[in-house]
């Protein structure tokens, strides 16, 4: 059983301005475009909300429901910054960080020893200090999918934690109106309503073929859901598939050592790169360009991670699988794909002093 | 409503106490200072909410006024004015004009009540140190704190009295500096505060190294020191320190002798060529040497001989060469003492002079 947790902050850009400029405190706040213009709501405080205001409604409209409401124009460079404090302090707890957006976040801590393995703790500690940080709230939602968790976020908005247990799941589901399904959206409520389905009990005497029938490839996902089930993985931040570097000669090279030579600076380079971006990988690769513009790569995979010293003995080997020297190049490169995250493996190395108190 | 200083009496009190105020702040006012005439002298009041730091001067005047002033602002123009000039500061409603010579200013001014003042203390316990015995105890072990740690309580310094022994100790998890002296004045029972990063180091700005007596004053949330003419006061950190007794080695078997200076010098050069992320550096110990050596992810390398005195089983650690380098650098006396036990085992550093402060450091694994 995993265990996922998903963060959203409160009324982000609008608790952000709120924060900074304490005469917006308790006043409906509408952060967005013109609404002389054609702006639209970006985000709006819970004091907006009342009257009815929410996001990506035309601006205009929302001065309509409330004329005394403040507007302002949107400080990205200013949210994207609490965003990153925000994210800095999620990977405290866990590699496993998937943003979905300046202000929300999935972690899975399936992994975590942090609080005796708690991610109902660890949830708590995290909107602590997402607070002694930003002066913000989030709300966590925590469960055993993401699903499940992002629902669980909005139980309890603002400031709130809310658990969903496997026990609690399937339960959960069944009493949820269908317009409430993260990933159903106006248009696919509509069609589930003519065709009867109102909440998630309903959806769940569907079959998986009738799903699909109507709804097309996301309809397995439909059926999952409807049974609280939802095996996507918490995806960390784009995975980098490979790493690598090349130089183009402004002489074709036709000297087999000189080949040698450059290939090995280049290695040297591409490891100084992943020890900086702490990767490791398993597969080398030689690219050369003959002097006609034609392309070869040659690679070799190997079981244990690739330091310099492996890839200058396989330099040779692969050169010599080539038609180098016999003919001119004009580009050589190297990379290192099958890549491996070594994040947090160096901090392993420092062995800490209060190991038994597990801090 | 106005005043007339000479610069450079302004500028004490600003510098004193411009410190606290934070570049980015959550209340608008928080970038003010707050300025305050009353019987006979003039108080400056800075605060970011967690540490509150004032200094008095003396001036004559019957008056009692108080406004507060952009501190930043403020600040660069006394500081810009010409050396020995007369300043006249003049509060009308929200503005405050500050006149000297041929130059006219005008800043504008937030009401002193809005300003968050830390209320009053309820003490419970009152100390008197000599500024330097404070400012060692700093000294000799701050540099350990952590930074911006999810673990809160480590992100300050513990603060430890019992009886008539005052001790400090600092900890990021992988090292830990601890510093005990004793005081005259003395507590009836142990208690620990832990002072917040910023506050220690505020502290120790205004610390001299004189053996005049300070008066420290600690409530439940919050610590004031007091001298003759400044005041600051932090907030203290809610949480609990780790058990700092548990973690100072006391079966090591293997003792080391070198000269500091010597190793501090051999450890500079080799770091070097160290990992500059980990910092990691291999030390061979063997009789009458160790051999610190380095590599970087470039594959160059570094390796320096030490003479030390020792006599044991050789023996092979790493460590992390900034914390061996920060304990160096703080210690004063000629030689230094090395603890030791196995690779997997912290090391005990300490001056052979005085083991009054002791540095822990845990090894990496290499």
């Amino acid at each position: 059983m995993r265990k996922i947790i998903h963060i959203d902050m409160d009324a982000f850009f609008a608790s952000v301005e709120q924060r900074d400029h304490p005469e917006y405190r308790d006043r409906p706040l509408i952060v967005g475009g013109d609404p002389d213009q054609r702006g639209v709501v970006a985000a709006c405080s819970y004091e907006a909300r009342n009257y009815g205001i929410h996001s990506a409604m035309p601006a205009s409209r929302a001065r309509r429901f409330c004329p005394e409401a403040i507007f302002v124009r949107p400080r990205m460079e200013v949210y994207r910054k609490v965003s990153e404090q925000i994210r800095a302090i999620f990977r405290h707890y866990t590699d496993q960080v998937e943003p979905l957006s300046l202000d929300e976040a999935y972690l899975d801590v399936t992994e975590s020893e942090l609080f005796k393995g708690s991610a109902t703790l660890i949830a708590r500690d995290i909107k602590r200090a997402i607070f002694q940080e930003t002066q913000l709230t989030a709300s966590a939602g925590v469960s055993y999918n993401k699903f499940l968790a992002k629902m669980a976020s909005d139980m309890d908005k603002p400031d709130g934690l809310y658990l969903i247990t496997p026990a609690q799941g399937e339960k959960f589901v069944e009493d949820l109106a269908i317009g409430k399904f993260y990933g159903i959206g106006k248009a696919t409520e509509a069609k589930m309503k003519s065709l009867g389905i109102h909440t998630g009990r309903e959806l769940r005497k569907w079959s998986e073929e009738d799903l699909v029938r109507h709804f097309g490839k996301v309809g397995h996902h439909y059926y999952l859901i409807a049974r609280g089930i939802d095996k996507r993985p918490v995806n960390p931040v784009r995975i980098r598939k490979s790493l690598g570097k090349e130089q183009t000669y402004a002489t074709d090279l036709d000297n087999p050592a000189e080949m040698q030579r450059e290939l090995e600076t280049l290695a040297a380079n591409v490891a100084t790169s992943l020890h900086e971006k702490e990767l490791a990988g398993h597969t080398f690769t030689i690219k050369i360009k003959y002097d006609n513009f034609e392309l070869i790569t040659r690679s070799q995979t190997i079981e244990s991670p690739l330091d310099l010293d492996t890839m200058n003995a396989l330099i040779p080997e692969l050169l010599a699988k080539t038609e180098a020297g016999r003919r001119k190049v004009r580009l050589l490169g190297v990379s290192v794909s099958k890549l491996v995250n070594r994040k947090g493996e160096f901090e392993k190395l420092q062995k800490k002093l209060f190991e038994q108190e597990g801090i | 409503m106005k005043i007339l200083l000479s610069k450079e009496n302004l500028l004490k009190p600003l510098l004193a106490t411009c410190g606290v105020v934070e570049r980015r702040q959550t209340l608008p006012i928080l970038s003010n200072l707050l300025f305050q005439v009353e019987n006979g002298s003039v108080r400056v009041t800075a605060t970011d909410m967690e540490v509150e730091s004032s200094f008095v001067i003396p001036y004559a005047t019957n008056d009692s006024w108080k406004t507060t002033i952009p501190a930043r602002k403020f600040l660069d123009i006394v500081k810009a004015l010409p050396d020995g000039s007369e300043i006249e500061l003049r509060a009308d409603d929200d503005k405050i004009r500050i006149n000297s010579g041929k130059s006219k200013f005008s800043l504008s001014t937030m009401p002193a009540e809005d300003f968050p003042s830390i209320e009053n203390l309820e003490e419970i316990v009152t100390l008197a140190l000599p500024e330097r015995t404070l400012k060692n105890l700093l000294e000799n072990t701050q540099f350990a704190m952590a930074h911006q740690d999810v673990r809160y309580y480590l992100n300050g310094l513990l603060l430890e009295i019992d009886g008539n022994s005052i001790k400090s100790v600092a900890t990021d998890g992988h090292r830990l500096a601890l510093s005990e002296t004793t005081f005259k004045t003395g507590v009836n029972e142990l208690f620990q505060v832990i002072v917040p990063r910023k506050g220690v180091l505020e502290i120790n700005r205004i610390l001299s190294e004189e053996d005049t007596e300070i008066d420290i004053l600690i409530s439940k949330n919050h610590l004031r020191l007091v001298t003759e003419n400044q005041s600051l006061t932090t907030k203290l950190i809610d949480g609990k320190f780790p058990d700092y007794e548990r973690v100072i080695p006391q079966d090591s078997n293997k003792k080391v002798y070198a000269l500091r200076e010597k190793l501090r010098s051999g450890l500079a050069r080799t770091s070097i060529l160290s990992n500059e992320k980990f910092r990691g550096i291999r030390m061979v110990l063997e009789e009458g040497k160790i051999t610190v050596s380095a590599n970087n992810p470039e594959q160059e390398t570094a390796e320096e001989e030490i003479e030390v005195m020792y006599s044991g089983e050789p023996m092979e650690i790493g460590f992390n060469v900034s914390y061996i380098l920060d304990v160096l650098n703080i210690l004063k006396s000629e030689q230094v003492l090395i603890e030791l036990k196995d690779s997997d085992s912290s090391c005990l550093i300490t001056s052979t002079e005085s083991s009054d402060s002791k540095y822990v450091i845990m090894p990496m694994r290499l």
